[in-house]
């Protein structure tokens, strides 16, 4: 759904680096060197960031939909 | 006892400790684990939330979001004299949260809770607690409290505390024959070749793994991996609740105190 808070493994806090991390894997970084840049060592912390997915930003949409529909409905 | 600091910052600690035996070591790392007490939120009134979250999923969120802690300034509760079960201001902090997405969709981060006390604050304050679609709200109360780690996670003041034997390797150049098969094996590059000859370039890096001495076809070996006997490299790893240096002075004196209650417990049990 949305990065978690700290890593399930060890509890190291690496909701902090998400969004560095996804913004710069998007530019074509390599993600292994993003995460060393980053501090984050060892592999159950490594495996929080590149293994999430952001759902939270699609079910956001259904949300934004839904309230534009109901916008549409009032409007007419 | 002998500490030698090999690397120290905000958050991580490196020692070598020597002259102490493996029941004191993994008694203190124990203790930083499950009885040095920590700050964390763990209660939460909600008041308004209408974003796509379920308020228990934002509560462990706030819950697991490291808070800086004041050991000196606030009790446990269960050791407050206030005896409540509300708490009071020695050991209870108070911090609120009230964000609303008005133009567009919004990430609310750490930063934005506001703690009626400045010193008790997230760690980072760029952790993201939720994302808000325009127009929605989020509104509530958080009470963070100390506690120990062996009640839950979220209070242990480490995310890692470890320790090891201090290595020994020694290599035999009467057996070796710079075959290199040691040095290529070996995951953590413990070993280097210098003028055609394998030498050990990184001892404290190494973790006993034994793959070298496998790898070598001399019989007798040509190198040998040992460990001191009371030798260890201790390895603390804070999540920024208190400074890791603090989480190991906590230890000793939470040791400290609990041998004096055995002892007293065991004058009872004679007279
Ligand atoms: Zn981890
Ligand atoms: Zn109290």
């Amino acid at each position: 759904m949305i990065i978690p808070v700290r890593c399930f493994t060890c509890g190291k806090l690496i909701g902090d680096r998400w969004e560095e991390f996804a913004r710069r894997i998007k530019t074509g970084e390599n993600a292994s060197d993003v995460l060393d840049s980053l501090g984050i060592k060892r592999y159950c912390c490594r495996r929080m960031l590149l293994s999430n997915v952001e759902i939270i930003d699609e079910v956001l949409r259904f949300y934004e939909e839904a309230e534009k529909r109901k916008e549409a409905r009032n409007f007419y | 006892m002998k500490i030698e600091v090999l690397e120290k910052n905000e958050t991580n600690l490196r020692l070598i400790i020597r002259e102490v035996d493996v029941p004191l070591m993994n008694a203190l790392r124990r203790i930083a684990l499950a009885e040095v007490p920590s700050m964390a939120i763990d209660e939460v009134v909600m008041i308004e939330n209408s974003s796509i979250l379920q308020d228990e999923i934002i509560a462990h969120r706030l819950g697991l979001t490291p808070l800086k802690t004041d050991l000196d300034s606030y009790n446990l509760p269960e050791e407050c004299s206030c005896k409540s079960e509300f708490g009071c201001n020695l050991c209870r902090v108070t911090l609120t949260l009230d964000a609303e997405a008005k133009e567009g969709t919004r990430t609310v981060y750490s930063g934005e809770l506001v703690s009626e006390n400045p010193e008790i604050v997230p760690v980072s304050d760029r952790v993201p607690i939720i994302k808000l679609a325009k127009g929605q709200k989020l509104k509530l109360e958080a009470y963070a409290r100390l506690g120990k780690g062996k009640a839950h996670a979220k209070w242990q003041p480490v995310s890692m505390c470890a320790y090891k034997y201090y290595p020994k390797i020694e290599i035999t150049s009467k057996n070796c024959e710079n075959c290199t098969k040691c040095v290529d094996i070996c995951p953590k590059k413990v070993l280097a070749i210098k003028d055609s000859k394998a030498e050990v370039r990184d001892l404290l890096a190494c973790n006993l793994c034994m793959d070298c001495v496998e790898a070598c076809p001399q019989e007798p070996k040509g190198i040998t991996v040992a460990w001191e006997k009371n030798a260890f490299i201790m390895n603390i790893e804070s999540t920024g609740a208190l400074p890791p240096e603090r989480v190991l002075q906590q230890a000793t004196k939470i040791l400290d105190k609990q041998l004096n209650e055995f002892e007293e417990q065991l004058k009872v049990e004679e007279t």
